[in-house]
């Protein structure tokens, strides 16, 4: 067998609308540990002073000290932070995560605020394919944040709120912009919030379910980022995938939402075996 | 009283006045050397090669244009192309209507694709009383036969510049000129293996700058710019970063933003090699001053001219010329960067790809076009490109 070696790490996600960070340690049977890790939203602070504090209370939950750390890995917006070690970008970041959450899982799609990316990944973590929306925000967080806000529904109630939909209501699939109009519309024609919302998650659905497509991932997909939580979206591309005849099981975690940070950490102990010349046990396993 | 030292120039001040003059597009530095050399002419030269000796000769200055980057608006410009094809024409059309070329006196479009080629006639049509150069290249590289060609090609526009108000330079004027080209080559030559032995001193930015510099500016002055460069970077202590070694492939004709370069090195790939501002390395050896000037350029071009898609070949040497330079430049991968709607390099592609799948080279793809301002998706893809290298290659 390989020597290998104990390493600690930790991940710093920095998204548009939340920070995430994480705290790992491999050990010799090779498997990562969570062992601590926190979400803080940004909410029109300096974005780089919340990622500061939440990485010294992510440490302080860890029992570890910032200084003993291996490898403080960053990704998303968080490259340059002075405590960095490296950075890796966020397709890398969000397949290891993901698949450290779901370890069966065959791809990984990251829904952020800004975003939407799907990466076929293999099982020891590598990237195989990528694909990401363009610069449209119809199919992002960001788009479904304005529509809660416009609606006046809190963004955990989204979900709840789109699975109990009776008579879902079809909106623009292609621009954010006329899927905003539509949505005043609709307010204005007594349409019921809760078919508003599934035809949001429905049109999002589309573009996600394409997105797959195109990338030809196998099963099953795994949902990371902001959006992983909105079990109605969750439910709308099951159904979308299920009604183009796609074999695609779809999954979510409790921590979705911190799977960069986390795939950070991991790959932080990977790259500090290689660059000290002895792999991580992450890396021998 | 102390004695002055001479150090290595600062490289800031080196990369300001690079930046300005890559950014001269009003081209100012050239009005003002034809203000200092009367009766001296300028010479636009659009993207390809063209041997800037056999205008210097002449008394012309030979002047790059390579459109208007980020910082001209098409308004008037689309009008004259189809939507269908890339962006360079169109700026470049636009700077004519708007005064921009003006100090140029002529304008030669090398024959590295339908559009460059057409676009000497419409400089003809928005400028009948300047001169206007099509510039083809030989397909047979035979020197009896495009050797020949390519002679004639040479000897047809130097008689047309010297026709033009010029002078019929003889050889030894010609050997001046091409010395001076000389000093350019070896100049960006040299900065070439600097960036490949030390990549993390040149920044794929700055080279482009002080390369592009040249575009209005004489071959030994320029020379003297890179020059300067080099030693201030040699000098700048700047320390190795955990990147990957790429090269920068397909952006030979309308010029990236810098933004796109800068976002290429902020994701982690240093880049070791490239063939921006393409031009200024066409010919990957010195000219032999000895001997027939214009036979000398022309076999030079022939048994050194650098591989490029807007280059004729039928037997598959740009790809094995690909990997072969990634091998000598020790590149972890490629980058094909080229711009929306570029025929020579997106035809290319597949067979340049299929030689680095064969190699094992790694290598990913992005394109643009020259006042693209958004880089969040080059970003990602450049960035997980480098971090699968940096972790599992």
């Amino acid at each position: 067998m390989s020597p290998c070696r104990r390493l600690r790490t930790a991940g710093v996600d920095l998204g548009s609308s939340a920070v995430k960070v994480a705290v790992v340690e491999t050990r010799g049977n090779g498997e990562p540990l969570l062992l601590a890790s926190e979400v803080e939203r940004i909410r029109k602070r300096d974005p780089r002073a919340v990622a500061d504090a939440l990485f010294r209370s992510t440490c302080a939950a860890a029992e570890t000290e910032p200084e003993a750390l291996d490898y403080v890995a960053t990704t998303g917006e968080a490259q340059g932070l002075p405590f960095e070690t490296g950075h890796f970008f966020g397709m890398t970041t969000h397949a290891r995560g993901g698949l450290f959450l779901v370890p069966e899982a065959a791809a990984v799609l990251d829904v952020g605020a800004l975003h939407a990316r799907a990466v076929a990944v293999a099982p020891d973590g590598r990237v195989l394919r990528t694909r990401m929306t363009g610069q449209c925000a119809s199919g992002s967080g960001q788009f479904l944040e304005n529509i809660a806000r416009y609606l006046g529904v809190a963004l955990e109630d989204v979900g709840p709120l789109s699975l109990r939909a009776r008579k879902p209501e079809p909106v623009s699939g292609i621009c954010a912009v006329l899927a905003e109009t539509d949505v005043i519309n609709m307010v204005s024609r007594g349409i019921e919030t809760a078919d508003i919302l599934r035809g949001i998650h429905e049109s999002i659905a589309r573009r996600l379910a394409q997105l797959l497509r195109s990338l030809e991932a196998g099963s099953p997909v795994v949902i990371t980022g902001g959006l992983a939580a909105d079990e109605g979206l969750a439910a709308a591309l099951a159904e979308r995938l299920a009604a183009d005849g796609a074999k695609t099981g779809v999954r979510t975690h409790p921590l979705s939402d911190r799977a960069g940070a986390i795939g950070a950490a991991i790959w932080g102990a990977v790259r500090r075996g290689r660059m000290d010349g002895v792999p991580s046990c992450e890396a021998v396993a | 009283m102390a004695t002055r030292v001479s150090g290595p120039p600062a490289l800031d001040e080196v990369l300001a006045r690079a930046g300005a003059l890559a950014g001269d597009l009003e081209l100012r530095a050239v009005a003002a050397w034809k203000e200092a050399q009367p009766g001296g002419r300028a010479l636009g030269v659009l993207p390809g090669w063209f041997p800037g000796e056999v205008a210097r000769a002449c008394g012309w200055l030979p002047v790059a244009v390579s459109g208007g980057g980020d910082r001209v608006d098409i308004v008037r410009g689309d009008a004259y192309y189809q939507s269908y094809l890339c962006h360079l024409p169109r700026s470049t059309v636009e700077m004519a209507l708007g005064g921009f070329l003006d100090p140029l006196d002529g304008l030669v479009a090398p024959a590295i694709c339908d559009v460059i080629r057409n676009f000497s006639g419409v400089w003809q049509m928005l400028h009948p009383e300047k001169l206007s150069i099509y510039f083809d290249f030989p397909q047979d590289l035979d020197p009896a036969v495009g050797g020949q060609f390519l002679r004639r090609e040479l000897t047809r526009i130097l008689s047309a510049l010297a026709e033009r108000g010029g002078r019929f330079p003889g050889p030894e004027e010609l050997r001046a000129a091409i010395e001076g080209e000389n000093w350019r080559r070896s100049a960006v030559r040299t900065l070439g293996n600097l960036r490949a032995e030390k990549p993390w001193l040149v920044p794929v930015s700055e080279a482009f700058l002080v390369v592009r510099a040249g575009a209005v500016l004489p071959a030994e002055e320029h020379a003297a710019l890179l020059r300067d460069y080099v030693r201030a970077a040699e000098g700048s202590g700047r320390r190795p970063r955990d990147d990957v070694r790429v090269l920068l492939v397909g952006a030979f004709c309308e010029q990236p933003p810098i933004g796109l370069l800068r976002t290429l090195e902020q994701a982690g790939c240093v880049v070791v090699d490239d063939d921006l501002n393409f031009g200024t390395r066409a010919l990957e050896a010195d000219v032999p001053l000895d001997g027939d000037p214009l036979g000398n350029i022309a076999r030079t071009w022939l048994e050194h001219g650098a591989p490029s898609s807007a280059r004729f070949e039928s037997d598959g040497s740009r790809a094995a010329a690909l990997v072969a330079t990634a091998r000598s430049r020790r590149a972890q991968g490629v980058v094909f960067c080229a711009p929306s709607f570029c025929s020579p390099a997106l035809l290319d592609r597949p067979s340049l790809e299929r030689a680095c799948d064969e190699a094992g080279i790694p290598h990913t793809s992005v394109q643009y076009v020259e006042n693209t301002g958004q880089f969040q998706v080059v970003r990602e893809l450049a960035g997980t490109f480098s971090d699968s290298i940096r972790l599992w290659s």
